[in-house]
């Protein structure tokens, strides 16, 4: 099954370690926290512990190789000012956290059952934290942090410029009007059918900003993604009515000021944001082909009550369909479709690089797989609670002097790399590459809806290789802040 | 015995769960056998044979011998117990009312009001709400309402805290009371999104399909924080006679 690995040494040097353990260190602290404030997740349709801990261990084998081949066509931290300046689905919740956290919770789970050493596979480790860093620090470039919560949990993403432009665009909003009452319908239902899109998981949605628009206004960036047949597969045939498969919404609300803005997407306000709060709104879609985000409906607060109407009626429509179909699949197809949705959540990345192939993205690598018929509710339930939560595994205990972050116990959430190996101590430089894996559920037709109608995947990705959207050229996307401020410096 | 290179942990231990304990254990003790078996070195072995000789029948193996301990899970998802019936405690956990052990208790005051239970509110309303318990808990109830439309007035009681089970139907409610979650879990996120009142992380009792419940969701909304702290927030529900 396994092909055979290079026994050639790379060399390692004690500055990468050092670093890469402080990236695995960010990634730990974010990870309690989040884990531990943020949610309490349980579903009667979805095996959800189950399909994590699957996602986790496919995330492990898998996204090493497919980083090297995304990056072999596009460098981390263009992919994030493609990001950063584009709205598609590479945002914060996709890769600020999600990507190293799957691959580190699998190597720990992995450590854990005996498979791995803490040394093993460290080039891949060393590789996936270098690719998050460079994204992240391209991705914030405005704002000068890794993450959102080195920031206060805060994601000022977005150039002035920018926010001028969603400033200016919106339309106002009257609470209790036509318009309000549409956005609101709009939103919640675009969000029920994002956590359905997403198989009970809120990787489908995420929130970015705020941003301050007058003492007490601020602007909120609402993302809702993969809403229509573009990638995953069991969209197809659902989605056919969606016209759009990434809608942004530009919030402008007042009397609220947003404190939180997590590394998950998630928001939260002070005092708590509630409809008649909502003063303005934009509606825009964008993807990995478009110039940025494109207006919908926007012409006048008629056509976009009209619009966020029409779009609530189609995910209604949708939500029903997939509903329906969800509530006929097998425990296998239910694990896959979840276990799929959390190991692609960065798959954009394969997309704006034009290298995205099914079979990197929408397959249980076999090496995965095996672990499938551990995965009891009970089981999966009860290790990821230890894994993420009660950090209780053997792996995750530490010196009895130590004082964990947030919690003061003897307690460690991700292993780091051991130095040792820098005095010669042996271990596996990488896992062997993707290898030929399936799934439970139907094969993605190959429809991909995007802002230049349906393609095809040889389409999508050749026309995604050879775009360059204006922003990203490099006399506007290195006019940053800085230099926009001094205009007389880069004459 | 052969040791595995992470047998070693000087920090280590075993998982707090017996389950987790059981299957780790019996995982590593796959591994060591299957390491012994090869005669190679770590190095070869993780460099090649383990991802060949550690195959899904064996991991099928272990979850077979836990079975034959006697031991049946618990279910989260129905479909689990709906597949092997064999393997899991029976759905009739599904059947009937909540009874949570530490749900609050009072008979019923001069305005035929009784309290039976508490949750955590998720967003402060201007006014209490009132409405007729419904329970939600299986894909077949959902289904069912979705062709007889729900009654107005009602309210959802569930213990899925997640945004799907309900999702056709969710809207159509007049105020949530779900017996997992926190305000940040998925259903309370549609909740505040929607608009409807709703209580999550509730304890509960002495409520039947078709009884009258008041819900305090003028409470203060539970905070980041006192999940953090373990502080209580208590939002009440009341049966109405």
């Amino acid at each position: 099954m396994t092909d055979p690995v290079s026994p050639e040494r790379p060399a390692i040097s004690y500055a990468q370690l050092l670093e890469t353990n402080q990236l695995i260190q960010a990634c730990a602290d974010s990870t309690y926290w989040l884990c531990l404030t943020r949610t309490v997740q349980g579903s009667k349709l979805y095996p959800v512990s189950a399909y994590i801990l699957l996602s986790y261990l496919n995330a492990f084998y898998r996204y090493p190789s497919l980083i090297r081949k995304v990056e072999a066509s596009m460098p981390a931290e263009e992919i994030a000012d493609r990001a950063r300046q584009m709205g598609v689905k590479a945002q914060n919740s996709s890769i600020g956290w999600a990507l190293p956290s799957f691959y580190l919770l699998g190597r720990e789970y992995l450590i854990n059952l005996g498979f791995l050493r803490p040394q093993d596979a460290i080039e891949d480790v060393i590789t996936v934290m270098d690719f998050w860093k460079r994204f992240q620090l391209s991705w914030h470039r405005n704002d000068g942090h890794l993450t959102n919560a080195d920031y206060n949990q805060r994601a000022q993403i977005l150039p002035h410029s920018a926010v001028q432009r969603f400033a200016g665009e919106m339309h106002k909003v009257e609470p209790g009007g036509a318009l309000s009452v549409a956005a609101q319908r709009f939103l919640a239902t675009v969000s029920q059918y994002g956590f359905l899109v997403s198989a009970e998981s809120r990787i489908s949605l995420t929130n970015s900003g705020p941003y301050r628009l007058t003492d007490d206004s601020q602007l909120l960036m609402r993302d809702f993604m993969d809403l229509g047949e573009t990638s995953l597969p069991w969209l197809d045939d659902i989605a056919s009515d969606m016209p759009f498969n990434n809608l942004t919404v530009a919030m402008e609300v007042t009397g609220c000021h947003f404190h939180l803005v997590d590394d998950w997407g998630s928001f939260e306000s002070t005092p708590e944001f509630t409809p008649d709060r909502l003063t303005g709104i934009g509606l825009y879609t964008s993807d990995t082909l478009s110039e940025g985000h494109v207006p919908v409906g926007m012409d006048t607060p008629e056509t976009l009550t009209a619009m966020l109407d029409d779009l609530s009626d189609r995910a209604k429509a949708a939500t029903d369909k997939l509903w329906l179909r969800m509530a006929e699949w097998s425990r296998d197809q239910l694990i896959d479709a979840g276990a799929l949705s959390y190991y692609a959540i960065c798959k954009e990345i394969a997309h704006i690089a034009g290298v995205f192939d099914p079979a990197d993205w929408l397959e249980i690598d076999p090496r995965a797989e095996r672990f499938r018929p551990l995965l009891s509710d009970e089981y999966a339930d009860t290790a990821l609670g230890e894994l993420v939560g009660g950090l209780t595994l053997p792996s995750q205990q530490t010196a009895p002097h130590g004082m964990m972050k947030w919690s003061d116990k003897p307690t460690r959430v991700l292993t780091p790399l051991p130095l040792s190996v820098l005095n010669g101590a042996p271990f596996l430089p990488r896992m062997a590459p993707p290898m030929p894996g399936g799934s439970h559920l139907p094969a993605k037709n190959d429809r991909y809806q995007t802002t230049r109608g349906v393609l095809s995947l040889a389409q999508y990705n050749e026309a995604a290789r050879a775009f360059v959207p204006k922003s990203c050229r490099p006399e506007e996307n290195f006019r940053c802040e800085t230099a926009r401020a001094y205009p007389g410096c880069d004459r | 015995m052969t040791q595995l290179p992470t047998d070693n942990g000087l920090w280590g231990g075993e998982p707090d769960s017996p389950l987790v304990a059981a299957v780790h254990l019996s995982v590593r003790d796959l591994v060591r056998r299957r390491f012994t078996e090869s005669g190679l070195d770590w190095d070869a072995f993780v460099a090649g044979p383990i991802d060949d000789v550690i195959t899904k029948d064996d991991l099928a193996a272990i979850d077979a011998a836990i079975l034959a301990s006697g031991h049946r899970y618990s279910f989260s998802a129905t479909i689990s117990a709906v597949e092997r019936p064999d393997a899991y405690q029976g759905l009739g956990a599904l059947e009937g009312g909540f009874d949570h052990p530490d749900a609050p208790s009072e008979p019923a005051d001069a305005d035929g009001k009784a309290l039976c239970g508490v949750g955590d509110n998720v967003v402060q309303g201007a006014a209490d709400v009132t409405g007729v318990a419904r329970y939600v808990r299986s894909a077949a109830q959902v289904i069912a309402l979705m062709e007889e439309g729900v009654p107005e007035g009602s309210i959802a009681i569930i213990d899925d805290s997640g945004g799907t089970l309900t999702a056709p139907i969710l809207e159509s409610f007049a105020g949530l009371v779900c017996a997992g979650g926190t305000v940040r879990s998925h259903l309370g996120i549609l909740a505040r999104e929607y608009g409807i009142p709703c209580l999550m992380n509730v304890r509960l009792s002495g409520v039947a399909e078709g009884d009258r419940v008041l819900l305090e969701t003028t409470a203060a909304a539970r905070t980041a924080d006192s999940y953090l702290t373990d502080t209580e927030m208590p939002a009440r529900i009341w049966k109405l006679s």
